[in-house]
């Protein structure tokens, strides 16, 4: 894109693939994590995990030392893989790799094969992902993870009315909401994964090294026999999409749809749940929906006047996109720091039907991003919070959202999908546009009219 | 009781080898032996949950990265950059004149290609847009993972851009994967900083005091309080490393009268290094606690001499403690009696056990992330330390009087009468200070924490974000002593009293109250019933 400067990131808009390799484990019941490679990047993670989720976040190390690039890692991966199951007895544990192991061509695949013969692990999933962090972001590294798991555990089954439900890296609190709704329609699913108690687990009196939730992986294992798969998100890589290997390899049927996000979304979403269900639509859906209708009414007036940045996982961007523009909210900037080479006609979609001329940038930094909304008129921005630079020096309001949000409490339980959330992250928006104004006004019309 | 068994006890669960490995870190103090030997700086064992971080995050994380003035570019795919950024807390502001780059996070971003291919000429043209953009004086470029092992020179493009564009450029080959801890880090920026930077400068006029302080990185504002009091008492302070520190000023290090180290594990390099280049003292302080913080704040003065200092020291303790005394006295009332675990750093983990004690709380187990064996017995036993194969990977410096600023500031004779009152060149460890039967574990891990929490019943927990929840979820209340969960400053008088108000504020929050909802533990009826009374 409009990159200036090609070779210096200067504060990027994205993490590394192990990072969103450990948030899909974290979705999987009874698993744990190892990163093969030196400890740093566990460490890093953990600390960045846990300061978003509130949680304990336990991802496990091969710890491999200057010895491990000369001789290899598997003695280190091995015992790692030992001791893992020693203290938490946990019955999947996903291995990714890091820059070191991938550099160093350490064939993860292979040494698990190994050790899958040992009798004793018998009982437990290993399973291998490559996750080099130089080779994509966080939003690659959860999908490979995703498929990697898929392809793993999915045997042939029989038939099940089952539907699986894949969802992209959401908030605990949006895996919850979701959940409820496919019981109201009693929807018998499998969703892959599932973060709403693992990654947000309430507070009791006895603590459990691996929290309790997850999709288990017998579920995982009865996917091929499901009635269908519906994938949510638009922006998955082909090649990176469980749902397609489902498809493929069992004749899995796949719907995709967008992230409920809006309420044009949530119709999508609610109407192909029907059609799965043979149900009506609940009662209290539909009631969502008039709420979400109603406030929609109630903040048009503001909503026209101020204009919006948007930047993040290239999904997540796409569904606060629908909000603001079915809201009347003029759209600057779509950024992801991803290369993802579907966001940009799927913007241009969007602004076909709303006529919106907004600017799309991928593969993007923040310092980039901070010269775009200084150059041209952002009200607000949209975004997790390392966006908060850019607040403070720009002077644009933050509306936080997405992942990490690590300067204010309970990223964990935002919830921003479906009619209820939509309604709540609209309020926010416009709620931060206003306290905006409100404090600004003043000397705004002084310097228009004084000066 | 506390003791061996309690140790048995938490090794319980491991095989005998890794029993065997985890038992040479963990001790239990006994006054009664003269002396006690514990593992440290050895390799953590894989699968097990340590909270160690790697060589990168010691060097461009803790000692390069809060060097304000400095371009500080990460060669390396993002993510080993992207989480440095703004994640420490060491605050910073600029004066007039000065560059704050801070608030940056720079990486070169490594893609595949650039790992098959190389990434010199990313790197290269990386350092050149840092100039065009920002115009830093120097540059620094640490090396993650994959750098040193595709083979780029780093240290080659960083001198062919000095040449380039007139300015420092300084690589650091800090690769993830060396040593074993951030420690090995902390000692490769410090060489470099040793090698590149301190004595280039040409100073500036002192006062009659100029003082340098080490190993402080100004977490919360901890500098600042710190440097507030000294400079209240008459010394000039020419460079904090590295908190709010910048290349500016830390090229004129050498000129100092003294050194002062507080944070042992992480600059005790450089200290050993300026002392034999430039013949400059250093002073062990601890400005954490307040019986520790008079007591530095005399022995620095000690070491000068002077005896309008020591009066003037005299009544600056007097004046800052005046403030906080009752404070300080009101939360003792409420804090004394507990007991606390705490597990940080290279040197926290001795140091806030001072404070803690001054609150009246007992530590009863602590222990560092990355510490070494003389940052627990004493730099006494630096020469029983056997390099092993990771630590022999790591340059030690070797240096030489400089000609033209060695300095003999004091008669043999003299240091050696002073070096019995104050702890000049010397750091006495963490276990010396401990109570007995208080128990001591290096590198603690996950499933450590847990049982030694379930067998010991702390009231409190002092760590950081990683093991932060476990403790909370266990039901004991836990305090972030890297971040200080957005606190602080805690140093010296006026820190002590706004640590203690934070205890206070975790301990007795109400939120506690309701961890057992009321149905759990016995008839609810009696606070629904109407009317204000009781049945
Ligand atoms: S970028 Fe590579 S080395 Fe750095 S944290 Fe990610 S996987 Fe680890």
């Amino acid at each position: 894109m409009d990159r200036n400067y090609v070779n210096l990131t200067v504060n990027p808009c994205k993490m590394c693939m192990p990072m969103g390799m450990v948030a899909a484990l974290k979705g999987i019941s009874g698993s744990m994590v190892i990163l093969h490679g030196s400890q740093g990047c566990s460490t890093y993670i953990r600390r960045h995990m846990a300061t978003h989720y509130n949680e304990p976040v336990d991802i496990a190390s091969s710890s491999l030392t200057e010895q491990g690039t000369v001789f290899g890692g598997s003695e280190n991966l091995k015992k790692a893989i030992y001791n893992v199951i020693g203290l938490y007895e946990p019955s999947v544990i996903g291995i990714g790799t890091t820059c070191l192991a991938e550099t160093i061509g350490e064939d993860t695949a292979r040494m698990v094969k190994e050790m899958k013969t040992d009798p004793s692990l018998k009982s437990i999933s290993l399973i291998p992902i490559s996750t080099p962090g130089y080779a994509g972001t966080q939003f690659e590294g959860y999908f490979n993870a995703l498929k990697a798991i898929v392809e793993d555990t999915a045997v042939i089954t029989g038939k099940s009315r089952a539907l699986n439900v894949i969802v992209p890296l959401l908030s605990p609190a949006d895996i919850r909401h979701l959940k409820l709704i496919l019981e109201m329609f009693g929807i018998e699913y499998i969703m892959l994964p599932d973060i709403s108690d693992t990654l947000d687990a309430p507070y009791t009196r006895e603590y459990k090294r691996i929290p309790k939730g997850g999709t288990a992986l017998s579920s995982i294992a009865r996917m091929p026999g499901a009635m269908a798969t519906l994938e949510i998100g638009t922006t998955i890589p082909e090649k990176l999409s469980p749902g397609k290997f489902l498809k493929d390899k069992f004749g899995v049927p796949l719907y995709r749809c967008p992230l409920p996000m809006g309420i044009e979304g949530t119709d999508t979403l609610i109407s192909l749940l029907a059609e799965f269900s043979g149900r009506k639509v609940p009662h209290m859906i539909t009631e969502q929906r008039g709420r979400l209708m109603d406030s929609m009414i109630d903040s048009h007036k503001y909503n026209s006047e101020f204009s919006a940045a948007v930047y993040g996982e290239p999904e997540l961007v796409l569904g606060i996109l629908n909000i603001c523009l079915e809201n009347g909210i003029g759209l600057r900037l779509a950024a992801t720091g991803c290369k993802s080479p579907l966001l940009k006609p799927a913007v241009e979609n969007l602004e076909e039907k709303f006529k919106n001329n907004l600017s799309v940038m991928t593969d993007t930094d923040f310092e980039k991003i901070q010269k775009f909304v200084a150059g041209c008129h952002v009200d607000v921005l949209i975004g997790n919070s390392d966006g908060k630079w850019i607040e403070e020096k720009e002077g644009i309001p933050l509306v936080r959202i997405g992942f990490p949000i690590h300067d204010r409490i309970g990223g964990q339980r935002l919830l921003s999908i479906c009619y209820e959330g939509t309604m709540r992250l609209l309020d926010e928006i416009t709620n931060t546009y206003l306290s905006f104004k409100e404090s600004t006004y003043r000397k705004r019309m002084y310097q228009k009219y004084f000066n | 009781m506390r003791g061996e068994n309690t140790l048995k006890r938490a090794l319980d669960k491991y095989p005998a080898r890794v029993y065997k490995n985890r038992k040479s870190h963990m001790l239990v103090k006994d006054s009664s032996c003269k002396t006690q030997e514990i593992a440290a700086n050895t390799r953590s064992i894989p699968g097990i949950i340590s909270n160690r971080g790697c060589c990168f995050a010691g060097c461009k994380g803790v000692v390069l990265g809060p060097l304000k003035d400095v371009v500080h570019i990460v060669h390396g795919p993002v993510g080993c950059s992207y989480y440095t950024w703004g994640t420490r807390r060491n605050k910073a502001r600029k004066s007039i004149n000065e560059k704050n780059f801070l608030q940056y996070c720079f990486s070169t971003d490594m893609q595949e290609s650039d790992i098959v291919f190389g990434g010199e000429k990313k790197l290269r043209n990386a350092i050149k847009e840092a100039v065009e953009i920002f115009s830093p004086e120097a540059i620094t470029i640490s090396a993650t993972c994959p750098v040193g092992l595709i083979g780029d020179d780093i240290h080659a493009v960083a001198a062919e851009a000095e040449r380039e564009y007139g300015i420092k450029v300084m690589a650091f080959s800090c690769e993830g994967y060396k040593g074993v801890s951030q420690s090995a880090g902390h000692h490769i920026a410090n060489n470099g900083l040793m090698k590149n930077v301190i004595g280039t400068g040409k100073g500036k006029k002192y006062g009659s005091y100029p003082i340098n302080i080490l190993g402080e990185y100004n977490i919360g504002g901890d500098g600042w309080e710190i440097s507030r009091v000294l400079e209240k008492i008459g010394y000039d302070i020419v460079t904090i490393m590295t908190g709010d520190g910048s290349y500016a000023e830390l090229k004129n290090a050498h000129l100092a009268g003294l050194n002062l180290v507080q944070c042992h594990r992480s600059i005790n390099y450089i200290a050993e290094m300026i002392e034999k280049k430039y013949g400059t003292h250093w002073l062990k302080v601890n400005f954490l606690g307040i019986s520790s913080t008079i007591q530095s704040l005399k022995n620095i003065a000690l070491y000068f001499g002077d005896e309008s200092l020591i009066s003037k020291t005299e009544e600056v303790i007097q004046e800052e403690y005046g403030m906080v005394k009752d404070q300080l006295e009101y939360y003792k009332s409420r804090l004394q009696g507990r007991t606390a675990f705490i597990f940080v750093g290279g040197s926290r983990a001795h140091h806030y056990q001072v404070l803690l004690n001054d609150l009246g709380i007992e530590s009863i187990l602590a222990g560092y992330e990355f510490g070494h064996r003389d940052d627990y017995e004493g730099r006494e036993v630096i020469p029983d330390i056997k390099a092993d194969a990771d630590t022999k990977n790591i340059e030690e410096l070797k240096v030489e009087k400089d000609k033209k600023y060695f300095r003999v500031t004091m008669s043999p004779e003299k240091l050696e009468e002073l070096k019995k009152t104050i702890p000049l060149s010397y750091y006495g460890g963490m276990l010396k200070e401990m109570a007995q039967g208080s128990i001591v574990v290096d590198d603690l891990n996950h499933h450590e924490t847990e049982e030694f929490i379930r067998l010991l019943k702390p009231d409190m927990f002092f760590s950081g974000i990683k093991d932060k929840y476990i403790s909370q979820k266990m039901g004991v209340y836990s305090k972030q002593l890297h971040s200080y969960d957005y606190s602080g400053p805690y140093t010296m008088f006026k820190g002590a009293g706004i640590f203690a108000k934070d205890l206070d504020m975790g301990m007795y929050t109400p939120a506690w109250r309701f961890v057992t909802p009321p149905w759990k533990t016995g008839p609810i009826l009696e606070a629904v019933l109407f009317g204000g009374e009781k049945a």
